[in-house]
C-alpha cells in the first residue's frame, strides 16, 4: 500500500526534493533561493506554453523517457525484483539519448553521447550495489531489503561509498555533468525540447531523484531511521560537492567511475563473499 | 493555470554587440546580493525553454539575423525586454557603419530599461513591469499575430 502510494505520488516528492536541493543550493552560496515549491511553478508554466515539436519519433521520446522512469520506480516500489528496477532505468535514459539522436541539433547529438558516457560510468557501479545488496541480505526482493535484521551499511561501507560517489553522475551534478553542461552545450539532450514536451523531461528528472535517493534508503535494511539519515546526508553531501567542484571532461569522469569507484565496489563484494556472512 | 506563469519567468539574454557593461549588470544580479532567482528567474541559454528575451546592444548586422531567429524560436507567450541606452535607437552608436539603430527596428520590444548601464534595481524593475506584461498576453492570439504574413515581411523573416 506504501509502495502504491510513493509510486502514485512520487513526481510529488520529486519536486519537492528538487525544489528544497535549490533552497539549500542557494543558502550554500549565501544567496535567498527560490520558493520551495519553485518546481511546480516551473511545471505549470511549461504546460501553458505553445507546444512546439521538432519532430514527433523525438517529442515521443521525451514523453517516453518520464513514462519510463516512472515505469522503473513503480517496479522498484511495487515489491519487484530490484535487477530488474535498475534495466527499466537504464531503459529511461535510452529512450531520452535515441530522442536527442534523432534530431540535427549539434549539442543534442553531444549531449546524447556524453549522456552514453555517463551511463558506462555509473551503470557498474549501480548493478554492483544490487550484487552486494543481495550478498548481505539474501534477497533481491525490495520486501526482504527493507526488513532485514541487520542494515547492509555495515556489511557495505566501501560499496556505499562508491555509490555516493556516482550519485553526482546520475543525478547530473557538478563534478560529473558533462552530459548537461549548461555554459557549453547548453542542457545537453534537453535542449530541443520545449512546452509541454520539455516539461516530461523535466518531470522525468524529479523522478530520477527519488529513484536514486531510494536505492540510497535500502543500505538502511530494516533501520528506517538509519536510512532517512544516510538519504539526508547523502543529499547535503551531494549538494555540497555540486556547489564547490567545477566540471571535468569526460575522459577523468570515466576514469573516475573505473579506477576508482569499481575497485573499491568489488572489493567490498569479495571480502563478503570470501568471509561469508 | 495563467496565475502560475508569472512565477516562473526563464530568461534568455543576448548580447548583440554592445560594450559588455549591461551583461555585468545581468550577471551582478544572479549573485548573491541581488538574487533575481528569488523571482524564480533563471538564465537559461536555451530559446525554445526561455520566456522573457533580454537583448542588450545596438544590433549590429551581423546580429540581426541571429536576433530574428532567436525571437522566432521562442514559444509563445513571449516578452522582450531591452536593456541600455544603446538598444534604443542606437545610443552613443547611432549611424554607425555596421548598426541596426536598435532593437525596435527588428523585434516588437514590449519593456525599456533606460540608463547606460541600468543599474541592478533598474533592471529588477523591468523585469517586473514584463512580468506584469506577459502574464496578459495570450498564446493563441500572439501566435497568429508573429505568424501572419505583414509581420513576418515586415521584421523581415520573409525575401530577406
Amino acid at each position: 500500500m506504501i509502495g502504491l502510494l510513493m509510486t502514485i505520488f512520487s513526481p510529488i516528492i520529486g519536486g519537492l526534493i528538487s525544489g528544497v536541493e535549490r533552497v539549500v543550493k542557494a543558502r550554500m552560496q549565501s544567496r535567498v533561493g527560490p520558493p520551495i515549491l519553485q518546481p511546480f511553478y516551473d511545471f505549470f508554466k511549461l504546460m501553458d506554453k505553445r507546444p512546439i515539436m521538432i519532430h514527433s519519433f523525438h517529442a515521443s521520446m521525451g514523453v517516453m523517457y518520464f513514462i519510463s522512469a516512472w515505469f522503473a520506480f513503480a517496479v522498484l516500489m511495487l515489491g519487484n525484483d530490484l535487477l530488474i528496477a535498475v534495466f527499466f532505468h537504464v531503459i529511461s535514459i535510452l529512450a531520452l539519448s535515441m530522442g536527442a539522436f534523432s534530431v540535427r541539433s549539434s549539442y543534442s547529438i553531444i549531449g546524447a553521447m556524453r549522456e552514453l558516457i555517463h551511463l558506462a560510468s555509473y551503470e557498474p557501479v549501480v548493478i554492483l550495489c544490487v550484487v552486494g545488496l543481495y550478498l548481505s541480505t539474501g534477497s533481491f526482493d525490495i520486501s526482504v531489503i527493507l526488513s532485514s535484521s541487520n542494515a547492509p551499511i555495515f556489511t557495505l561501507p566501501l560499496l556505499f561509498f562508491a555509490f555516493v560517489g556516482a550519485i553526482p553522475m546520475m543525478l547530473h551534478k557538478s563534478p560529473f555533468d558533462v552530459a548537461e553542461a549548461h555554459q557549453e552545450i547548453i542542457g545537453g539532450p534537453d535542449i530541443e525540447y520545449s512546452g509541454p514536451f520539455y516539461e516530461a523531461v523535466y518531470t522525468g528528472r524529479w523522478i530520477e531523484n527519488v529513484f536514486v535517493y531510494f536505492l540510497v534508503f535500502l543500505f538502511g535494511g530494516g533501520n528506517f531511521i538509519l536510512g532517512a539519515f544516510l538519504v539526508v546526508a547523502t543529499f547535503l553531501l551531494v549538494t555540497l560537492i555540486d556547489n564547490s567542484t567545477a566540471r571535468l571532461d569526460y575522459q577523468r569522469m570515466l576514469k573516475f567511475a573505473w579506477v576508482i569507484l569499481i575497485p573499491m565496489a568489488v572489493f567490498n563484494i569479495f571480502f563478503l563473499a570470501l568471509g561469508g556472512n | 493555470m495563467s496565475k502560475f506563469r508569472k512565477k516562473s519567468p526563464w530568461i534568455l539574454h543576448y548580447n548583440t554587440g554592445g560594450c559588455n557593461g549591461c551583461d555585468i549588470e545581468i550577471l551582478a544580479a544572479l549573485g548573491p546580493k541581488f538574487d533575481i532567482e528569488r523571482f524564480g528567474m533563471l538564465n537559461r541559454g536555451n530559446p525554445k525553454q526561455s520566456d522573457i528575451l533580454l537583448v542588450t546592444g545596438p544590433v549590429t548586422l551581423k546580429c540581426r539575423d541571429v536576433l530574428r531567429r532567436l525571437y522566432l524560436e521562442m514559444p509563445e507567450p513571449k516578452v522582450v525586454v531591452a536593456m541600455g541606452a544603446c538598444t534604443f535607437g542606437g545610443g552613443v552608436f547611432r549611424d554607425f557603419y555596421h548598426v541596426e539603430n536598435g532593437v525596435n527596428n527588428i523585434l516588437p520590444v514590449d519593456v525599456w530599461i533606460p540608463g547606460c548601464t541600468p543599474r541592478v534595481e533598474a533592471l529588477i524593475d523591468g523585469m517586473i513591469k514584463a512580468l506584469d506584461v506577459w502574464e496578459k498576453k495570450s498564446k493563441d492570439k500572439e501566435y497568429l499575430n508573429n505568424h501572419s504574413e505583414e509581420l513576418l515581411k515586415e521584421i523581415g523573416a520573409i525575401n530577406d
